[in-house]
Parts: structure tokens; C-alpha cells; sequence
């Protein structure tokens, strides 16, 4: 892995960014190969950490989240309900959007906010601190430490959360709808069943970890982007907050487009 | 087991042929030209702002040369792919000025790292692991957190974890940061020893020669980034009583 040793700025910088980022989640999967031929090892200190801080820490914020959506779906759907003669269309066309759009999205950036920040933030310290610079010397990829715990950490709990999250969404707002419109779940399963097929939920499952693959080499790249100076540390933190965001949405659009 | 002394076909440890750094508009190495044979022992010493932190790094292939080049034991690292830049440096051991240990790893943990990759079964991990803590007088410390320790006890983790693989080239920049004297004296009687049982190559550098001249059978004295002298140690003293520029380079030494 090339460490640059000057700004990556303009059109240049940015391709360097691109290449730096391919080149830092090739070294990633490679080094998983490895470890699953016993020819490395996983960092597990640092994969503990990272599963820590993108899983625990925020698991409570996301079953808070989709509790809320839940009530906020079921609370909808009960008004719609009253209003129209269209429960089936009406119930598909909101898990529709809860299960490909919505909770994906919502997962990508929880996860991607917690932990991809906290991968920047620990790439671009180990500059600083000259922690770096020790790894190097020693004959370690620093990506060891960084990118590979991290990225292993926010594709299995990204996994985890999309299941966890569509189920909490759907039960809460199976719950609001049967105490409200008396809609049996039995009902509610057999409207879903009959709106969503498996294509739909495995799109549903896939995304949070694809959104993770591509926020985590950002991440790491804006870590080493940001150089030897402290201010840096911010500036690839609020970086990859907001590359993390934008690079979801467009990602989540050309699956809509391409994929569907 | 000793490894066998260097001979004429060894290629140096070191040789810089026309190197020069810009850092930010400003020549901070201007036109050095060096070779250091393997097992001898290279002082860089000057004042503050001099080089010295700048060219270590070079020579680490931590940062690349503005022009010039650098050559380890025949390698020039321009040319060196990341495979052989890797393996190249499992050859080098590097005490770092400002400190590289990781700070959310314990000292042993750190001491261990150059050894990571290697097929070493935990017994011998744990001898290797053993020695240099008795070397460097680290015992009891195997389990601190490096931000615990004094400054003098975080240089000693450090030359312990450019020590554990048994480098052929060391780089210690900044020697006399965070030691004392005395200690500083235990430890190159340490290095000492270690060089007559194998070929250990000392690039170290230090404000003055005060600690390093005994040592050090070749001195480079930097100011502004250019060489003041090149040569061999023992003829430095000499030198300066001559030479004003080398003179205040070397701030006083006698």
C-alpha cells in the first residue's frame, strides 16, 4: 500500500484517491484470503474494536430508529386504511419502500457514520501520532489494523442489522396496525408474502454490506489523505461523513436503475 | 547463531549519491553523498533544523527523496516494489524521533510486532520477546500501556522493538532523547556487544558527538541540510579546530 507523502488535491488528487482506494480494498481482500488459507492472521484487538463501534454502539440508536419508522408506518397505514378501500396495495407499496429504500439507507449511514468516521479518524491519527511510521518501518501494512478489521466488522454487522432492522420495522408496525385496524398478523404476513418476493428481501440484505464496502476504502483513504497534520484528523472525519452519505444515495439509485 | 562479519563483497548498507529533500520551498538536504560500509557505525549529528530527523527518514524509505538516490545493502528504494521494499525493511530496525510505539497496544504487544508476520512459534516469540526486555531493562513494564511510561522507558520500548528481529541496520534517530547519560552510555555498550557478535549497522543521530564519538567509527555533521563534514570520527576533532562552519555545527564539541 503507497502512503503519499503530499496533499491529494484537484483532478489528479482525485484519481490518486480512486486508485489509493481500490488499491487499499484489493490489499484488504486479499489479506481475508490469506486468513482464510492460514497464511495471516486477523487483528482480533482491533476487529473487537470495530466490531464495537459498528455494531454495539450502534445498535440502540438503529432499534430506536426503526421502532419510530415502525410506529410512524403503522400510524400512516392506519389513517390511509380509514380513508381508502386498498389495504393490500396500499401495505405493499409502504414494505416496498421500508425494505428496498428506506432501512438499507438508513443502516448504510448509522454504520458508515460510526464506524467509517471512526476508521478515518484512526487512519489519519496513526499519521499523526507517528504510529504509522512505525508500522511502516516494521514491515506491517498499516491497512492490518485499520481497514481489514474494520471492513470485516461493518460487512457482518451490516448483515445483521439489515435483519434485525426489517424485522423490528415490520413487527412494530404489525403491532400499531392489529391494535388499531384489528389487521390479524396472519393478514399482514400474507399481504407481505404476496407483495415481496425473495429477490426483493435479498436486495434488502444486500445493500447495508455493499454500501459498507465502498465507505470503508473511503474512509481509509481520507485517513491517509489527511497527512501528518492534527487539523487533518477533522477534515477526513467530516469528509467521510458526507462522501459516506452522497456515495450511498447514488449507489442505492444506480441499483434502482440497474438492478431494480 | 553469529552471523559471519561483512566482507569486500558486501555491498554497503548505506549509499546516498546526490540527495536532496524540498520541503515546502526550502532545500532542507542539499547534495548529500555517502557510503557506509555494512557494520560500521554512521553519527549524524548538527543542530536543530539541520537534517538529521529529515534524512533518517529518507534513509527508512518513509519519505521520497526530491532527487538523488538511496541504496540498503545494494537496494536502490526507488526501484523497489512494495514485495521488496517489505522485505528490505524486515533487514532494518528504526527508533524514530517523537515516538511510533502504538499507543492502544501493551509493550509487549509492540515489542512483538516486527515479528509478526514470521513462522515463530509462541515459545520463541516469547524468548525473543524475553531477551530484549532483559537487554533494555524492561521487566516488569510487559503489560504497561505505552502512554504510561516515561519518555525514557517509551525510547528503551522502542530500541527493544528494532532490536527483537535481529536488524542488520538500525536507525536511531534522536539517541539522546529521554535518556540519561548513563543510560544512554549502558545502551551502546549494549549495542557494542551486539555488533561484535554479529554485523549491526548504527545510523544514529544526536544534536553533538558527545555520546556517539567513542562509538562511531564515521561522522556526517549537517547544517542546513548540506554536509559540513564527511568522514571518519576520528579525525572530526581535528577538523573543527580548523573549520569555523564545522565548528558551530558542532555547537562547542572538543
Amino acid at each position: 500500500m503507497h502512503y503519499p507523502d503530499r496533499p491529494l488535491t484537484g483532478p489528479a488528487g482525485t484519481l490518486e484517491r480512486l486508485g489509493l482506494g481500490a488499491l487499499a480494498l484489493a490489499d484488504c481482500l486479499w489479506l481475508y484470503l490469506r486468513i482464510l488459507g492460514g497464511r495471516a492472521r486477523l487483528d482480533l484487538p482491533a476487529f473487537a474494536t470495530a466490531l464495537r463501534q459498528s455494531g454495539l454502539s450502534v445498535l440502540p440508536a438503529l432499534t430506536l430508529v426503526s421502532i419510530a419508522l415502525g410506529l410512524i408506518l403503522g400510524r400512516q397505514g392506519e389513517l390511509l386504511l380509514a380513508g381508502f378501500a386498498l389495504p393490500d396495495a396500499l401495505l405493499i407499496s409502504l414494505t416496498y419502500a421500508i425494505a428496498l429504500e428506506v432501512i438499507p439507507v438508513l443502516i448504510g449511514i448509522l454504520v458508515a457514520g460510526r464506524a467509517g468516521v471512526a476508521l478515518a479518524v484512526r487512519q489519519a491519527g496513526l499519521a499523526v501520532s507517528g504510529e504509522l511510521d512505525g508500522l511502516l518501518v516494521n514491515g506491517i501494512d498499516p491497512i492490518r489494523f485499520t481497514l481489514a478489521p474494520t471492513l470485516l466488522a461493518m460487512l457482518l454487522m451490516s448483515t445483521a442489522f439489515a435483519v434485525w432492522t426489517l424485522l423490528v420495522t415490520g413487527l412494530t408496525t404489525g403491532a400499531w396496525l392489529w391494535a388499531s385496524v384489528a389487521l390479524s398478523p396472519a393478514r399482514l404476513v400474507e399481504t407481505l408474502a404476496h407483495g415481496i418476493g425473495p429477490a426483493d428481501l435479498i436486495g434488502a440484505l444486500i445493500k447495508p454490506p455493499l454500501f459498507a464496502l465502498l465507505v470503508a476504502p473511503l474512509a481509509c483513504v481520507n485517513g491517509i489523505a489527511a497527512g501528518r497534520d492534527p487539523r487533518g484528523i477533522a477534515r477526513a472525519a467530516t469528509a467521510t461523513m458526507l462522501g459516506a452519505i452522497g456515495l450511498i444515495l447514488v449507489v442505492d439509485l444506480l441499483y434502482l436503475l440497474l438492478i431494480g | 547463531m553469529p552471523l559471519p562479519r561483512p566482507t569486500a563483497t558486501t555491498p554497503p548498507a548505506l549509499t546516498l549519491t546526490g540527495l536532496y529533500q524540498h520541503v515546502a520551498g526550502r532545500t532542507a538536504l542539499a547534495d548529500l553523498t555517502l557510503t557506509l560500509p555494512a557494520g560500521e557505525w554512521l553519527l549524524i549529528c548538527g543542530p536543530n533544523g539541520a537534517g538529521k530527523s529529515l534524512l533518517s527518514r529518507l534513509i527508512l524509505g518513509l519519505d521520497r527523496p526530491s532527487a538523488g538516490t538511496i541504496a540498503l545493502f545494494g537496494q536502490e528504494l526507488e526501484r523497489l516494489d512494495s514485495g521488496a521494499m517489505h522485505r528490505l525493511r524486515r533487514r532494518l530496525g528504526a527508533v524514530l524521533q517523537g515516538g511510533s510505539l502504538l499507543a492502544d497496544r501493551s509493550v509487549l504487544e509492540n515489542l512483538l510486532l516486527p515479528l509478526r508476520e514470521t513462522p515463530l512459534r509462541r515459545t520463541e516469540l516469547a524468548r525473543a520477546a524475553r531477551l530484549v526486555v532483559t537487554l533494555l531493562r524492561l521487566d516488569g513494564l510487559e503489560h504497561h500501556d505505552p502512554r504510561a511510561l516515561s519518555l525514557g522507558q517509551r525510547r528503551r520500548v522502542e530500541l527493544a522493538r528494532a532490536l527483537i528481529h535481529q536488524p542488520d541496520l538500525l536507525v536511531w534517530d534522536g539517541v539522546a532523547d529521554g535518556l540519561d547519560p548513563s543510560a544512554l552510555a549502558e545502551i551502546l555498550e549494549m549495542l557494542d556487544t551486539v555488533r561484535r557478535n554479529r554485523a549491526l549497522t548504527l545510523i544514529a543521530t544526536d544534536n553533538t558527538p558527545a555520546a556517539l564519538a567513542t562509538h562511531c567509527e564515521r561522522a556526517l555533521v549537517l547544517d542546513h541540510g548540506r554536509a559540513v563534514y564527511a568522514g571518519p570520527t576520528a579525525t572530526l576533532r581535528e577538523a573543527a579546530t580548523d573549520r569555523l562552519e564545522l565548528r558551530a555545527a558542532l555547537r562547542g564539541w572538543r
